[in-house]
């Protein structure tokens, strides 16, 4: 039974195997435990994988914000990015589900922020972030094409905005992921 | 026709070429949608009439006009017809020369979102018909 071994918070995960496998007796508890202990550790590197991806992605959308904080970034007149943007895209970016791709970032030229999913050049999602909770998306898909607008709440990514995304590129499949 | 020599018309067959500022406008393999996308003040997109070649000719006009104290990355490349296709317009403007806009994006002062809602859409379409031209091979 797992309450039969002592974890000390300080033990950790790290502390958990080891009593999973340091045990001398091979009984069927202490290889449930073993098997508890390398799922958790599973779980939690690939949540730290995610959130690692994640991270990177933010800090890349604060980048681009550095690189579009002037007016006429492109040389033809773009307003400078938005700050309500960034903060509002960083937001999105925490709230989409681990199992989406994450997207790639453009600043567009009314200072709002773009995040694309493309599978390939006639396959793609386009959802805009600007200061308001409306966000636009477009998209491609073969000959089917649309636009629309939803309401982002800061917490939840609209279903059909996520519906849309998952459409076009697929769950979790690291190699629709733009370059 | 026009100082640079070009005809008046924008002809459905000619390139025009988007230049790439940032590297955040395009992917491998192609040029983002908001690349495509209007300026807020003059509601059109600034293009050039050329196309990828001759490359010196592409990129000294990107240079003396577009760059500044910014990097050229490349350009997006469509035809006018395409553009066209997908139901925007395509004028010649000059000066400077070669100066073209596109023109005819949707714009709604009552739904700011809708109506990016449906320039992205136009945007999509043209960058999917557009090829990506790297000043840095």
């Amino acid at each position: 039974m797992l309450a039969a071994f002592p974890i000390t918070p300080s033990a950790g995960y790290p502390g958990l195997r080891a009593r999973g496998r340091g045990s001398t007796a091979v009984s069927f508890e202490a290889e449930q435990v073993d098997n508890a202990t390398e799922r958790v550790e599973r779980q939690r590197e690939s949540s730290q994988a995610l959130f690692g991806k994640k991270a990177a992605k933010i800090d890349q959308l604060w980048a681009l914000a550095r690189e579009c904080a002037d007016e006429n970034w492109d040389g033809t007149g773009a307003a400078a990015i938005e700050i309500g943007a960034v903060l509002r895209t960083e937001g999105f970016l925490r709230a989409l589900p681990d199992r989406v791709p994450l997207p790639e970032l453009a600043v567009e030229p009314d200072g709002a922020v773009s995040l694309d999913w493309i599978r390939s050049p006639r396959r793609l999602v386009s959802v805009s972030v600007g200061r308001g909770s409306r966000l636009a998306f477009a998209w491609l898909d073969g000959t089917n094409r649309g636009h629309a607008v939803e309401r982002f709440d800061g917490e939840t990514v609209p279903g059909p905005i996520l519906e849309r995304i998952e459409a076009v590129v697929g769950n979790g499949d690291a190699a629709l992921r733009a370059p | 026709m026009l100082p640079s020599g070009l005809p008046e018309i924008v002809a459905d067959g000619e390139d025009l070429a988007r230049f790439l500022t940032s590297s955040s406008q395009y992917t491998a393999r192609m040029a983002k949608p908001a690349a495509f996308l209007p300026a807020p003040k003059g509601r059109e997109t600034s293009v050039f009439r050329h196309g990828a070649e001759p490359a010196d000719a592409l990129w000294a006009i990107g240079e003396r006009i577009v760059a500044g104290s910014r990097t050229i990355h490349g350009a997006a490349v469509v035809k006018a017809g395409d553009v066209r296709a997908s139901g925007l317009g395509v004028f010649a403007e000059e000066p400077p020369p070669r100066h073209a806009t596109i023109r005819g994006w949707p714009w709604r002062d009552d739904d700011p979102e809708l109506q990016k809602a449906q320039q992205k859409e136009l945007a999509i379409l043209v960058a999917s018909e557009a090829t990506l031209v790297w000043r840095f091979p």
